[in-house]
This record gives C-alpha cells, structure tokens and sequence, in this order.
C-alpha cells in the first residue's frame, strides 16, 4: 500500500497545478496553428511539441528534467546554450540562400540596415522597463525578426530568458502575415504601392562567388562578435555558388539544418516550463517584441520612402518591409501587398534581397550587442 | 530603476546610437563594395576578352565569287522578327501564356538572349499582361 501511495504522488497528475495546465493549453495551441493553420509549422510544430513535454511534471532528482544535470534533455538543450544549433541553422541558411537579386541591386541592403532600427528601439524600450542592459540587449534582438540569431544571443547574455524570447521571436514570426500588412498601408499611399521595380541585371557566376567571402570579411572585421553565425552563413553560400561541394551543400540546406531545426525547437519549448515562464517579465517581452517587429517594419518602409528622396529611380517602399529578416515570410507578405495594389507588379525577387540583407543586418545587430554588453 | 533613468544609467542612448550607426555604415560599406564587384569581375576578364576578340576579329567568309568579306558577330534583328519568330515557337502555348513557359521553351530551342529579348517585346507592347500573371500577343501590332 505504502509503495503504491509513493507510485501515485510521483505522477504527473499528483503533481500538476495551474501552471503546467496553461504551459500544456500553449503547447497545444501552437501545435494547432503549426498543423491547421500551418502557421510556420517549421518552427511551432517542434517549439509547441516542446512545450508539452517540458511540462509534464516530474519529481525533481531523476534527472529527467531539461535542468537537471546529465539528463537527456539537457544534453540536447547544450545545443541551444552553448550557441551551436543556431550556428549549425545559419550553415544550412547559407547554403539554401541566394544573393543574385541581392547583388544586382546593392543599394536594396541599406533597406535591410534599416529595418534593424527596430532592435535599438527595443533596447531602450526594454532598459526604460527596468531590465538590466544584458537582459534588454536579448530582448531587443527579438526585434531582428530571425529566431537563431535571437537564441544564440540570449543564450550569450541572459540565458535564464531563452524561453519567453524564443517564443516570442517565432511567434510573432509566425504572425507576420497579421503583423506588416497593416502596418504597409498605413505607411504607403497606392501610388507608392504601385511602383514597380526594374529587372534585375544578370549577375555573374564569379560575383556571386566573390560576395561570400568579401562579406564575411567586411562584416567579421566590424563585429568580430557576430562570427558563429556568418562565418557558417557565408560558408554555406560559397558552398552553394562554388559548385564543387554539391553534396556537401545539398547536406547543409536539408538534413543538418533540418536536425538542428528540430533539436532547437524541442529544447526551447521544453525549457519554457511554467514556473519559469509565467509571469511578469515574460508579459513584459512578449509586448516589447510586438513594438520590435512593428517598429522594425515601419523603420524599413519609411526609410525606403526617404531614399526616394534622393533617387532618380524610385524604390517601392513596401520593400522596407522585407528588411525584417522573417525569410521568407516578410518578402512574400511585401509581395502579396504589392500584388493588391497592382496584379501586375512582382516585388518577391527584389524583397528576397532585402529579407537576406537583413538576414546579416540582425547578425549584425547581435554581434555589436555583444560587444557593448560583454563584462 | 525605471525610465529615461534606467536608460541613460545604463549607458542606453550611447548603445541604440552607436549600434544603429554602426550597422548602417558597415551594410552601406558592403553595399557600395558589391556594387563595384562587377567592375573588378571584368576587370579580371578584361585579358581574356581581349584575347577572344583579336582572335575573332579575323574571322572571314568567301562568297561564292570568291570574294571575301567580315562575318558579324551578332546579326541586327528588327523587334518585329523577334516577335514573330517567338510567336511562331509559342503557338504551343496557346493564346494564353505565363512568360516563364515562353522563356523555357525558347531556352530548349537555343534562342540567344530569351530573357532580354521577351523583356524587349513586353517593353515594346507586343506581350501585353492579361491579369493574373498571364500574357497575350499584341494582334494589331504584329500585324501592321
């Protein structure tokens, strides 16, 4: 009788309160929206199963936990603390991405810069709410719109806020489509909607070769500190373009982005555990990063719409708002925009540039967060 | 702390500024720097062009009289024998078509140039859109 009473108070059931209930309603949630709506299911899939598992509740000492030392879970949650799945995501980043657009039209890569004002904007909105400057530069990436490189910093600076910033990073990710569209009208008159883009010049085999690594060394001797993750990223692109290494790229751009892809997900939504997760803080980021994303989209758009200004050649400045690095949600929501306003008009070739100019732009952006709040 | 306190405590106004300079400057330096890059790529093949061309430049035929005379390099092709020539390739297509089946199918029939030269023929308002992606052939320009 004893052994059976000790049996059933180390269920889940016996212990289970409030909290883990609402972490497993959230779990659940983003599973349907991965699978019924399919909402990024890439990321909410893995991330919500994640969730489900990391609250089950457990007796403490059994190593069982993502906490606990020598657990499974743990081991595969080094990934996501030591910074590698996102290094190994911007690998397979690198190799599946390309720049010809991009190359064809370089002044389209002063949109993705700009889009990263959101990140700085955050920073001192997160620092005005009373998180301290490692804690506010984590939160302020969020506003970066690219979940890697969101992890990677956190897991640098405050890696006990890992859990609500990843989920807020891919959640409001996964709501680009409700998130920019708004904010584009608002910020656009149809005639600027309208504006349609030249052709891209042919770019050649040799720039396209040339780029990877003349932008890891301009980028890397800016921001040493953002190395882990264009180092790979550019490695994978020349992986690609060289075509030499085929099969090594082909294996970046599938199985080893897509194992780190699930491992980083599982782990980040396993680490969200109840206790952790719900309260004030975790509030608190979740509306900084709604301000992120929607500053960062407006940051692109009124930037494009100030180079207009100056150009002879006028950019459509629904274009700003594939700056934030959300690829591809960003350039095929700037596309279907552009679409509404002319059936004519396609914008996803010259958004595809902005996306992957942000794309380094937040890697960027966390690089120099790093080295301002290192120490 | 709280507030601009907090902010200007933490060093905050210092960082956002900096940060967004630097990003801004350093993309703005890759950008100009890849927009030269074409430059330098022909410039590395500017030898070789040149070795081509000399090569080249001597090239002749014999007419039937024998006499000689300078094969061009390019032939000089009005719009309008474009436009025919791909309209008789896309009668496959029917009189609806996406640009990029008529891009493949002047691809796989060894057409030089089938990208600019439909760019040409939509600039020239001999393809003309449909709506919905899908264009059509411009019957009173070609026929005129």
């Amino acid at each position: 009788m004893d052994l059976l009473i000790q049996f059933l108070t180390n269920t889940g059931y016996f212990l289970a309160d409030y909290r883990h209930l609402i972490m497993i309603v959230v779990g659940s949630t983003f599973v349907y929206l991965a699978i019924a709506k399919q909402y990024e299911p890439l990321l909410l899939l893995p991330i919500g199963f994640g969730i489900l598992v990391g609250n089950i509740p457990f007796f403490k000492g059994f190593g069982i936990g993502i906490y606990e030392p020598n657990s499974v879970l743990h081991y595969l949650y080094f990934g996501v603390t030591s910074g590698l799945y996102p290094s190994i995501v911007f690998l397979g980043l690198g190799a599946m991405t390309d720049f010809s657009s991009l190359l064809a039209r370089p002044k389209l890569m002063l949109l993705g810069a700009a889009a990263q004002m959101g990140i700085f904007t955050t920073l001192l909105s997160a620092l005005f709410l009373g998180f301290l400057p490692k804690e506010a530069a984590s939160i302020a990436i969020i506003g970066g719109a690219d979940g890697p490189t969101s992890i990677f910093l956190t897991a640098k600076l405050a890696p006990n806020l890992i859990g609500p910033i990843a989920i807020a990073a891919y959640s409001y990710m996964a709501l680009i489509p409700i998130i920019q569209p708004p904010i584009m009208r608002l910020l656009t008159t149809h005639n600027e909607r309208i504006i349609r883009m030249p052709e891209p010049r042919e770019v050649s085999k040799k720039e396209q070769l040339i780029f990877p690594v003349v932008g890891l060394i301009l980028c890397c001797f800016l921001a040493p500190a953002s190395i882990p993750l264009l180092g790979p990223f550019f490695f994978g692109n020349l992986m690609k373009e060289s075509g030499v290494v085929d099969r090594l790229a082909q294996t970046a751009r599938t199985a080893i982005i897509d194992t780190a892809t699930i491992f980083l997900g599982f782990t980040v939504g396993a680490s969200t555990q109840g206790d952790v997760f719900l309260n004030a803080k975790s509030v608190s980021i979740f509306i900084l990063g709604a301000v992120a994303f929607s500053i960062a989209t407006a940051s692109g758009v009124l930037f494009a719409k100030i180079m207009n200004l100056f150009l002879k050649e006028k950019i459509n400045p629904l274009l700003g708002a594939a700056g934030v690095s959300a690829v591809p949600g960003s350039a095929r929501e700037v596309h279907l925009v552009g679409l509404k306003a002319d059936p004519d008009n396609y914008l996803l070739m010259h958004a595809m540039a902005c996306n992957s100019s942000g794309v380094i732009g937040s890697a960027i952006c966390a690089g120099i967060l790093w080295s301002f709040t290192v120490g | 702390m709280f507030g601009f306190e907090a902010i200007t405590a933490h060093n905050g106004w210092a960082m956002a500024l900096a940060g967004a300079l630097i990003v801004m400057s350093g993309l703005a330096v890759l950008s100009f720097v890849i927009s030269q890059l074409y430059r330098i790529v022909d410039l590395l093949e500017y030898p070789k062009r040149k070795h081509k061309k000399t090569q080249n430049g001597s090239q002749t035929g014999q007419a039937g009289d024998g006499q000689k005379f300078a094969i061009p390099q390019q032939s000089v092709e009005d719009i309008m024998e474009k436009a025919n020539r791909y309209k008789k390739l896309g009668e496959q297509l029917g009189p609806s078509f996406q640009l990029s089946e008529l891009y493949a199918i002047s691809s796989k029939h060894g057409l030089p140039h089938p990208h600019l030269t439909i760019k040409s023929l939509r600039e020239a308002g001999i393809l003309v859109p449909r709506g919905d992606g899908v264009f059509c052939w411009n019957q009173e320009i070609l026929a005129s």
